[in-house]
């Protein structure tokens, strides 16, 4: 059965590389404040951090190219964090939560970087 | 110690010190002082060179009957040879450099022999403020010196204050020797306190987690006990040890004159069976993936040299776990714990929990475990855990059928094993050597690039990211030498995963139990063992770790011990965050917010700088722009240099 469910999670990440994000192309602002709002009162932040920027305690998760399905079937059904049901977190509260995620810009590249220059 | 001297008493000279001085010096007197032949003879290490021999009238000064008190009033006053005093003499035989306290009755007779009689050098008494801070800071010590350290307690009070960290140093397998005050003579003890201060058997509420422990009933017992607590406390595997100390007998006359200090003989460490590692070697020549793990393995630099010789002999990934620094991390065999999963033959050295490196079990309502090796991989087990261990506590962790199980100190074992592991390498096997260690040289440079790429993501955020934090201190680490002496498994491991670390003090490992409360402490701990190396003690400090013993930083401040202290201040215990936040999930309900409840630490925030600075050390923050840290960390770096300990608050992400 986990084995099913991990084909499942690969499957959906492939198509998340290729899959258009046409349901979500047009976020609004306030999709993304709400979305924040809930970002932080389901304390997601506990694991990936206040950026979604992702620790030892869960993966980055911003920013992402993951579409929506692909989201949802972690947040709903991965082995590797809590699931949340839609009884605790309804299918628009999680897709406020991802705009405000997809909204997340990226940070400078490493280069730019000079503390990071370990070599 | 430093400065601080410059306002305490002059104890160079004092009448008990310039008596036992002089008297070590000509033989002759040793009666007259109670030191034994043999200590005069051996040459007492107490001996100043500048002493000279006592004059007569300072003779009747300490040991007469003083003037205007009859025999009968001098009898009952005073006491001209303290039990105590050899007390001192034994500790100063053992080498010990410091002793930790928090003061007590119970003690107070060598606690007044070290200070007046022992000169209050080597040992050196250490003021702390809780007696769990003593001997975390005795964990710490340890973990830079390999030495024991040595705490001096109240043996019930003080004792049960102790007992987190004693549990701490058991699990990390730290020696130490702790000393514990106690009245056993019913009939002597004050009414009142020193009842409630009294036991008929004081080490028994931490009995299930020390090594050895004795409770002397003369000062021949004594010495030999102390010699006997040394030896267990730092055979493999090492650990923390108690002498309960008699207040009669400390407090009491010396009387017998002819008292022996033995001689401490370190124990060589146990080596694995001669066979047993002959077919440990032929497993490992044999395996096309042979692993390396490693835990709590190196107790100095030598143990890192030697696991780098065998890693290299045989070009196998090492995944240390970093209960000690056991393996330099920028070497290319430095491996993600990712390549066990991999191996056909899993070398498993000290490892706190073979069967968690293994297998896995999911955190969920019905906890099944998983097999992470593959099926036939073989495991080779070796390390002392077998050689010592109790029932109560279950930090023996699940049992685990390896395929081959050597008892024995893995740093002792690897020169045989490497020397066995060479004999049994054909040509063809050392010719494949190149081919692996390009590949791992490949598979640790992708690792490295990734571990680089993951901290620029929020770079700039406030609270400070965790990442950020380690970078901007290796700002001011990368010029000198340096010990991360915290651990860092709670920030995402940025230390280890950044900082590039070689020497056996770069990491100090962990608490050992998780008991909370060891940062702070075991942090001053290393910073006492590190002054005037030149090596700089950094810890990054959470803040819920911080309140359980905030006198640390006041101990650090009253003995002039250089540290450098950054908050990981997450304004909670994020742990039980997560935690709780898990156990809502599960149950479908309060995932939006309760789990704040019971761990946050906000309402009010604590302002940690302020408390830091209320202990008398040097503060700033906090600090919540990154772009603020780097300055702020050269501002407290001028402090450090100059000896003192200095202290800056940070709010970071969780982690």
């Amino acid at each position: 059965m986990t084995q099913v469910k991990s084909y499942l999670i690969i499957t959906l990440l492939g198509l998340a590389v290729l899959a258009p994000h046409a349901a979500f192309a047009q976020e609004s602002e306030s999709d993304v404040s709400s979305g924040k709002a809930l970002y932080d009162s389901f304390q997601c932040w506990q694991c990936h951090g206040y950026e979604g920027q992702g620790g030892r305690a869960g993966p980055r998760i911003a920013p992402t190219d993951f579409p929506y399905i692909a989201f949802a079937q972690f947040v709903r059904h991965t082995n590797l964090m809590p699931a949340y049901s839609p009884n605790v977190l309804n299918d628009d509260q999680l897709k406020e939560i991802y705009e405000f995620v997809r909204s997340i810009p990226a940070p400078s590249a490493l280069e730019d970087i000079s503390k990071l220059d370990f070599e | 110690m430093k400065s601080n001297k410059d306002d305490r008493p002059d104890f160079s000279m004092n009448r008990r010190k310039f008596l036992s001085s002089a008297t070590a010096a000509a033989a002759g007197a040793a009666t007259l002082v109670g030191a034994s032949k043999t200590e005069a003879q051996q040459g007492s290490h107490q001996v100043t060179a500048a002493a000279e021999p006592p004059g007569a009238a300072q003779l009747q000064m300490e040991y007469d009957i003083p003037e205007g008190y009859s025999a009968d009033q001098a009898y009952d006053y005073f006491v001209s040879s303290p039990g105590s005093d050899f007390m001192v003499d034994v500790i100063k035989r053992m080498g010990i450099d410091y002793i930790t306290t928090n003061p007590g009755s119970s003690f107070r007779g060598i606690h007044e022999s070290i200070v007046n009689y022992g000169g209050n050098n080597a040992p050196e008494l250490l003021t702390t403020l809780h007696e769990e801070q003593a001997t975390a800071m005795a964990q710490g010590y340890y973990k830079v010196t390999g030495k024991p350290l040595m705490a001096l307690v109240h043996g019930t009070v003080g004792l049960q204050h102790a007992s987190m960290a004693v549990y701490n140093a058991w699990c990390d397998r730290a020696p130490m020797i702790i000393l514990a005050g106690n009245h056993l003579d019913v009939t002597q003890r004050r009414t009142g306190v020193e009842w409630s201060h009294s036991a008929q058997d004081c080490i028994r509420v931490v009995r299930d987690y020390i090594k050895w422990d004795d409770q002397p009933v003369s000062l021949q017992h004594f010495a030999e006990s102390m010699a006997r607590a040394w030896k267990i406390a730092m055979t493999p595997p090492r650990g923390p040890v108690v002498i309960a100390v008699d207040g009669h007998l400390q407090e009491g006359e010396r009387g017998d004159q002819n008292l022996q200090i033995p001689r401490v003989t370190p124990t060589q460490p146990p080596i694995g069976d001669e066979a047993a590692v002959a077919e440990a070697a032929r497993m490992l020549v044999e395996a096309e993936n042979p692993v390396i793990v490693v835990d709590l393995m190196a107790h100095d630099q030598t143990g890192i040299d030697r696991l780098v010789e065998i890693a290299e002999t045989l070009q196998a990934p090492v995944v240390n776990q970093y209960g000690r620094m056991n393996f330099p991390n920028r070497h290319h065999l430095s491996q993600g714990a990712g390549v066990v999963a991999r191996a056909d033959v899993i070398l498993c050295l000290e490892l706190y929990d073979t069967w968690g490196t293994i297998n896995t079990m999911r955190d969920r309502v019905h906890r099944d475990a998983q097999r992470r090796a593959r099926p036939d991989a073989k495991v080779i087990d070796i390390g002392v855990k077998d050689l010592f261990t109790k029932s109560n506590y279950q930090n023996f962790q699940r049992y685990i059928a390896a395929d081959l199980s050597i008892a024995g100190d893995a740093q002792a074992t690897l020169p045989s094993l490497t020397e066995a592991v060479r004999s049994e390498m054909k040509r063809s096997r050392r010719s494949s050597n190149s081919e692996r260690e390009s590949r791992w040289q490949t598979e640790h440079r992708r690792v490295y690039d990734q571990t680089l790429d993951a901290a620029r993501y929020a770079w700039d955020a406030s609270p400070i990211s965790t990442a950020r934090l380690y970078a901007e201190i290796w700002q001011i680490a990368q010029h000198r030498d340096w010990s991360l002496v915290s651990d860092d498994s709670l920030k995402s491991r940025w230390g280890r995963r950044l900082w590039p670390m070689s020497k056996h003090y770069h990491y100090l490992g962990r608490s050992g139990a998780g008991g909370v409360g060891y940062g702070a402490p075991a942090a001053v701990g290393a910073a006492l063992a590190l002054q005037d190396t030149g090596i700089l003690p950094i810890n990054v400090q959470g803040d819920g770790d911080m309140m359980y013993a905030p006198g640390a930083f006041w101990a650090a401040a009253h003995h002039n011990i250089p540290l450098l202290t950054v908050t990981h201040n997450n304004l909670g215990y994020h742990q039980e965050n997560m935690h709780l936040q898990r156990m809502a999930a599960r149950r479908q309900r309060g995932a939006d917010g309760s789990a704040l409840i019971g761990n946050e630490l906000r309402n009010p925030e604590m302002d940690l700088a302020k408390i830091a600075g209320g202990m008398g050390v040097w503060s700033e923050g906090p600090i919540h722009d990154p772009n603020e840290l780097g300055p702020a960390l050269v501002r407290a770096m001028d402090v450090v240099d100059q000896g003192e300990p200095a202290f800056i608050d940070c709010r970071c992400q969780p982690r």
